[in-house]
């Protein structure tokens, strides 16, 4: 199968809405969801009946013990939908990684088929009480047997394996990573929501943090955060009839299997393998052109995917993204730099996994980012997740 | 104050000949009896045939290869490590089988002189409870 997405440009999203991001929220997440989701069916000109189709993906991300509640921890979309007192045509969560490009995809194929017409897609995350990633375990089964007892387990030491691979081989410097995370700062203090709002971070404290997991500091890591987003997707035309500017769905990828390898282990090859799978389909089923793309917001829920997605999306040549930011290459200051992270990212919002990438091509293709607002903004594409495991979508002004 | 002791591995039907040799400090990993290759860890399938019965044997194998990874653990959210931090876990690539990587310690300590491609072989961290941890040590430069 090869081709253009069928259903390209015919879905757009056509409200949103984002609530505080904050360590702990004063409001259950269930209740900040459902605030956060009459917000958004109101940005988009419509009331809570005219919503007949609900979508999330409520992967509650930590390796810790902690148990995952409906309503308290996570939100799924018939929790959201019952209590708005709505009972939907179309209720389904995304089970897979890359959760927003995915439950993006759902969604989109909800309107184009006709499943629903008005479809919210909303991402509630949550940060639990006490250590985020603590566990304590004291017997490895499963698949744990092959990494727990040799004392590889979490995230971060996942993280760092592959992102050393990258320096070692191509001789990145911790300067080009300070730039970075020092970008998505920048950009996540200028935005009101954020947690780091007017908080940005110079280079050298990023450079003085002590290592966790070499070469992983604390600030390769986006902070654990309660905060919900919501987005209304109904097909292009009805969206013309509404008070904002329909951005459309030009098409979307999801990772490709991976090698089987041990659990958490992701060599750079592998990542980088699939991920041109990722991007090749994500320019046929889109039909855009890389050089065509004038807002790509990668993800940076952990910094060194910022690397591996540039490369991935052939904004530089394989193992030259450090050197691109170095250069000034990323800097959304700096005309004609490409301004990955001019949404904040992760780093800079805090763990609201792809929501600032695809909120930020959302606001400035439908020109609603305000003092923030980029004079040339047509194509967006917003990543999430590594591009080996999650995706991405790519987002367009006008349909073509 | 008692610290906890390090997580031990549970063996169960598919892993049990790997512990078994590692206890007796050899690594032995899975080989399909319907292709004969080797793939780790045992995975539902055969990863080369894809044998939906792949009937693994766990066979001796030649553990030496070379860093393609590491990490510094300074920190561990595991119990049974703080005791143990700073550790070095390395990503090897074994040279007998360069599809296979594994990840062990490296039992000469977080001082030792890590490079790229540098050459290891196999050695075993006992842990108690009769459980030996596939680990690695570094080939002394010739
Ligand atoms: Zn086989």
């Amino acid at each position: 199968m090869t081709g253009r997405f069928e259903a390209s440009n015919q879905v757009a999203v056509a409200g949103y809405a984002q609530s505080p991001v904050t360590r702990h929220s004063d409001q259950t997440l269930g209740a900040l969801a459902m605030e956060t989701a009459r917000s958004a069916i109101e940005d988009a000109g419509l009331v809570v009946g005219d919503v007949d189709g609900f979508v999330t993906s409520s992967l509650f991300p930590t390796a810790g013990a902690h148990s995952a509640e409906d309503g308290v921890s996570v939100v799924s979309a018939n929790w959201l939908a019952g209590h708005l007192g709505v009972n939907p045509r179309y209720a389904a969560g995304f089970q897979g990684f890359g959760q927003i490009p995915g439950a993006v995809s759902l969604a989109v194929n909800a309107v184009a088929s006709g499943a629903a017409k008005y479809v919210l897609v909303h991402r509630a995350l949550h940060n639990p009480r006490g250590r985020y990633h603590e566990n304590p375990i004291e017997e490895a089964p499963g698949s744990q047997q092959w990494t727990v007892p040799q004392g590889y387990f979490g995230p971060l030491a996942m993280i760092a394996l592959a992102y050393n691979e990258y320096v070692q081989r191509y001789g990145a410097s911790r300067e080009a990573m300070a730039a970075v995370v020092s970008e998505a700062r920048k950009n996540g203090a200028r935005i009101p929501w954020s947690y780091w709002h007017a908080k940005p971070l110079p280079a050298s404290e990023y450079l003085d943090a002590p290592m966790i997991n070499d070469p992983i500091c604390r600030y390769d890591c986006d902070i654990p955060v309660d905060g919900v987003a919501a987005f209304l997707f109904t097909s292009a035309e009805r969206a013309r009839d509404l008070p904002h500017q329909p951005v459309y769905v030009a098409g979307y990828a999801t990772g490709a299997p991976m090698r089987h390898r041990l659990p958490l282990h992701w060599p750079l090859d592998d990542i980088m393998e699939v991920a041109s799978e990722t991007t090749r389909r994500l320019w046929e089923r889109s039909g855009v052109q890389p050089r065509e793309v004038d807002l790509p917001q990668v993800y940076d829920g952990f910094s060194p995917f910022v690397y591996f997605w540039m490369e991935a999306l052939g904004l530089c040549p394989a193992g030259e993204a450090h050197r691109m930011v170095l250069d000034g290459g990323i800097d959304s200051d700096r005309a004609g730099a490409v301004p990955v992270l001019s949404g904040g990212g992760a780093l800079g919002n805090g763990r609201m996994h792809g929501v600032p990438q695809m909120l930020e091509c959302y606001l400035q293709l439908a020109g609603r980012a305000g003092e923030r607002q980029r004079a040339k903004a047509s194509i967006g594409l917003a990543c999430h997740s590594s591009p080996h495991f999650g995706g991405a979508v790519v987002y367009a002004s006008e349909p073509f | 104050m008692t610290s906890l002791p390090r997580p031990v591995p549970v063996p169960d039907d598919a892993s049990a000949g790997f512990w078994a040799a590692a206890a007796e400090h050899v690594l032995a990993l899975a080989k399909c009896s319907r292709c004969e290759a080797i793939s780790h860890p045992p995975d539902v399938v055969c990863p080369h045939c894809r044998s939906t019965r792949p009937g693994f044997v766990f066979t001796p194998v030649d553990g030496r290869g070379t860093i393609r990874s590491w990490t510094i653990m300074r920190q561990s959210f595991l119990p049974g490590f703080d005791g143990e931090v700073p550790f070095v876990l390395v990503d090897v690539e074994l040279s007998a089988h360069p599809d296979i990587r594994l990840i062990g310690r490296l039992v000469d300590g977080a001082e030792a002189p890590i490079r790229l491609g540098a050459e290891v072989r196999p050695a075993f961290e006992d842990i108690g409870q009769g459980y030996s941890v596939p680990a690695f040590a570094l080939e002394q430069p010739r």
